[in-house]
């Protein structure tokens, strides 16, 4: 692989709560290289989104980040002010957030909206930023005419597509995507997914997109991040994890949804619930919801293990195989 | 079936044949704007459905499609523009007494989409639960509602000690399955579950998929499921009704419906969904904008969008026409199709299942239809 575009280490997050804190994210790493599209996977309270927001410095209390790195362009922004920070937001790196209906603001029209976001970010001329906005627009497919329109006034659709129109603003070099399409219904989450794909191909520029449906990356994503209960479950490219996926739980995720083509099977879905991350379970903490659950996974905690190129944490594939650093 | 709160209704008993549910031409518009606007938003048109006993039929959409308009009609929490619902036979407007509503609430309850949102967050679970019992079961003392609550959980999975549990305290898929216990309790006769998994993570819709195919088997009840996730409804649905811009666009038997789809817009809607078991399906330059239904005029709603429309569709509104058993779709190419034995025209593909071939007319057997009906979980 080439020298990564983002390389996070150890991440770890803490939320301080009074009866103790509760680890979101555990010691997670994770590489990106320049234009690389990668999916994170996992339920509600995996840490995906917490994660997200460490990488973006954008955690606030009682998120506290208290363990590890983030190389963005070979510069590691837990250590970077404010200042420097605010610097490279929107310009190297945008965050798309997931309800684009509470992002925008309601009270100002696009352009209005679009314009501030320049403003804070660079010297412009009114007419500059007036083309620059139509320019992102049109890239996003939505006609330049509804600049003047506010929120209200566009659909589902057009409004997330309209916060991706803002995130291109300056071309960054990564765009964090919070579950965009989670409000969407099929057709629109489509359109919207084949967009930002296109858009990535020709702007360059490299996507992590969170999502809880595993269906929605599968062929759009080249790398998938499959997190539990705070942690890294397995990492692998997308199409090999698709055919073969390794960790009980990843394979879980995907007999999870129906599928259109084929017999109709019944499901499991996974049973149980994710575990309390204030008390989370000893050893492999997908264990007691695991159907290949082993004596000592109760006793130990696995590492990540490398298998085919792969990285998965379940004692299913200790063994011969090297161990990760 | 065991009746025991149907005053009047078992009095007049409803006609042999008659479907559960049935409506007749449900037409709701919204007014925007104020009093005098003349703009009005159809979310419903000429909708004419039936729902049988112990059928599941699902209503499927996109945002905007009418379907929620569809379950708040069938409440009563809207009164319809034109139209009428027949339940069992009686009219559901001319329902007047509070106890004939209370009745017709009782046997058509409604399950959120958001369970999240859908609990009073100072109330135990119980609470909800133990109100309705109480409205409409007066006939239960409290040791008797007690038990029926603690029934009502077990046949949604959860345990009874979880009565005494806050909202806060559950999990979205246990919240949901509260209301699915609180729509049961009043011992209904359908439930209208409103997208009850969309706001839910997918590794647990399956088990609420699998508890409605259940609560059919074992409580005899119809549903009626709302959704916009076309391979659930396949999943759970005996048949299925598309719908697009407030028109019913195509109706049928689940496997029927999705091994033939003749509506352009059932195709798109298959197209979309992604399957991760397979490759990339074929692209289609269709952006997923919704439809104008603000002072519509006539003709198909989808023809902006449809690649086989002819001159017609923008000028007449198609109307259900017979596509084989059972199966209806309105849409004027597929019609005249069907009528010269031509074979379907597929507007979007999506690669063709294993072994059928799925561009002939030929429907697949009803025999392939439902193998694996009513998992339970």
């Amino acid at each position: 692989m080439t020298d990564p575009l983002l390389d996070v280490r150890d991440l770890t997050v803490d939320y301080q709560a009074e009866r103790g804190d509760v680890r979101a994210v555990d010691h997670v790493s994770l590489s990106v290289a320049p234009g690389e599209f990668v999916g994170v996977v996992g339920e509600s309270g995996c840490g995906k989104s917490t994660m997200l927001f460490a990488i973006a410095q954008l955690l606030s209390a009682p998120a506290v980040l208290v363990e590890g790195s983030v190389s963005f362009t070979g510069r590691d922004m837990v250590r970077l002010t404010e200042v420097e920070l605010r610097h490279m937001r929107w310009r190297d790196y945008a965050v798309v957030m997931q309800s684009a209906m509470n992002a925008l603001n309601p009270m100002k029209s696009v352009a209005a909206q679009f314009s501030d976001a320049i403003r804070a970010h660079a010297r412009m001329t009114t007419r500059e930023i007036r083309e620059r906005s139509a320019e992102v627009l049109r890239l996003v497919g939505i006609d330049p005419a509804h600049l003047d329109s506010y929120p209200h006034q566009l659909s589902g659709g057009m409004r997330q597509r309209a916060m991706i129109a803002m995130a291109l603003l300056f071309t960054p070099q990564l765009v964090l995507m919070d579950e965009p399409t989670s409000a969407l219904d099929v057709v629109a989450q489509r359109a919207l997914m084949r967009q930002i794909k296109e858009l990535q191909e020709q702007l360059g520029f490299a996507v992590i997109f969170v999502t809880h449906d595993m269906s929605v990356v599968s062929h759009y994503s080249d790398r998938v991040m499959v997190m539990y209960a705070g942690q890294t479950a397995e990492v692998g490219a997308t199409r090999r994890m698709f055919a073969k996926p390794l960790h009980p739980y990843t394979r879980g995720l995907m007999d999870a949804f129906p599928s259109i083509r084929g017999a109709r099977r019944a499901l499991t879905g996974i049973p149980g619930s994710p575990p309390d991350l204030a008390h989370p379970p000893s050893g492999c903490r997908f264990m007691p919801r695991c159907p290949d659950a082993m004596p000592e996974c109760v006793t130990r905690s696995p590492e990540m293990y490398q298998v085919d190129g792969a990285e998965v944490r379940c004692f299913l594939y200790e063994g011969p195989a090297e161990e990760t650093a | 079936m065991v009746e025991s709160t149907t005053p009047t209704a078992a009095a007049t008993d409803p006609e042999a044949g008659e479907p559960l549910l049935r409506t007749v031409a449900l037409t709701r518009h919204f007014r925007l704007g104020g009093f005098r606007s003349k703009r009005l938003l159809h979310a419903v048109d000429d909708l004419s459905m039936t729902i049988g006993e112990r059928e599941i039929v699902a209503v499927v959409g996109e945002s905007g499609s009418g379907k929620t308009t569809v379950a708040r009609l069938l409440t009563m929490i809207y009164p319809p523009t034109r139209g009428t619902i027949f339940y069992r036979g009686r009219a559901v407007d001319k329902l007047r007494s509070r106890r004939d509503i209370l009745w017709y609430r009782g046997e058509v309850p409604l399950v959120f989409q958001d369970p999240y949102s859908a609990m009073n967050p100072v109330f135990r679970v119980s609470h909800g639960v133990m109100r309705s019992l109480k409205l409409h079961r007066p006939e239960l003392d409290r040791a008797g509602r007690q038990r029926e609550a603690e029934r009502v959980f077990e046949t949604v999975g959860l345990s009874p000690d979880m009565l005494a549990k806050f909202p806060y305290e559950m999990s979205g898929g246990q919240r949901q399955r509260v209301g699915f216990a609180q729509a049961l309790a009043v011992q209904p006769r359908l439930i209208l579950a409103d997208e009850p998994v969309s706001m839910l993570d997918v590794s647990i819709r399956a088990g609420i998929l699998n508890m409605m195919a259940r609560l059919r088997e074992q409580e005899g009840v119809s549903i009626l499921y709302i959704t916009h996730d076309i391979a659930s409804a396949r999943y759970v649905a005996d048949r299925i009704i598309v719908m697009y811009g407030g028109h019913q666009v195509e109706v049928g038997a689940a496997e029927r419906v999705l091994a033939a789809p003749r509506h352009p817009y059932t195709q798109l809607l298959l197209s979309a969904v992604p399957d991760p078991r397979e490759e990339a399906t074929v692209v289609t330059a269709d952006s997923g904008e919704p439809p104008r239904v603000i002072n519509p005029s006539d003709g198909c709603r989808f023809a902006p969008r449809c690649p086989l429309a002819v001159a017609t569709c923008a000028s007449v509104t198609p109307s259900l026409s017979p596509m084989g058993p059972g199966h209806e779709a309105a849409c004027h190419v597929a019609a005249e199709d069907v009528q010269n034995h031509r074979p379907v025209q597929l507007a979007f593909s999506s690669p063709p299942p294993p072994g059928a071939a799925r561009s002939t007319t030929r429907p697949s057997p009803e025999t392939a239809g439902p193998p694996g009906r009513a998992p339970v979980g």
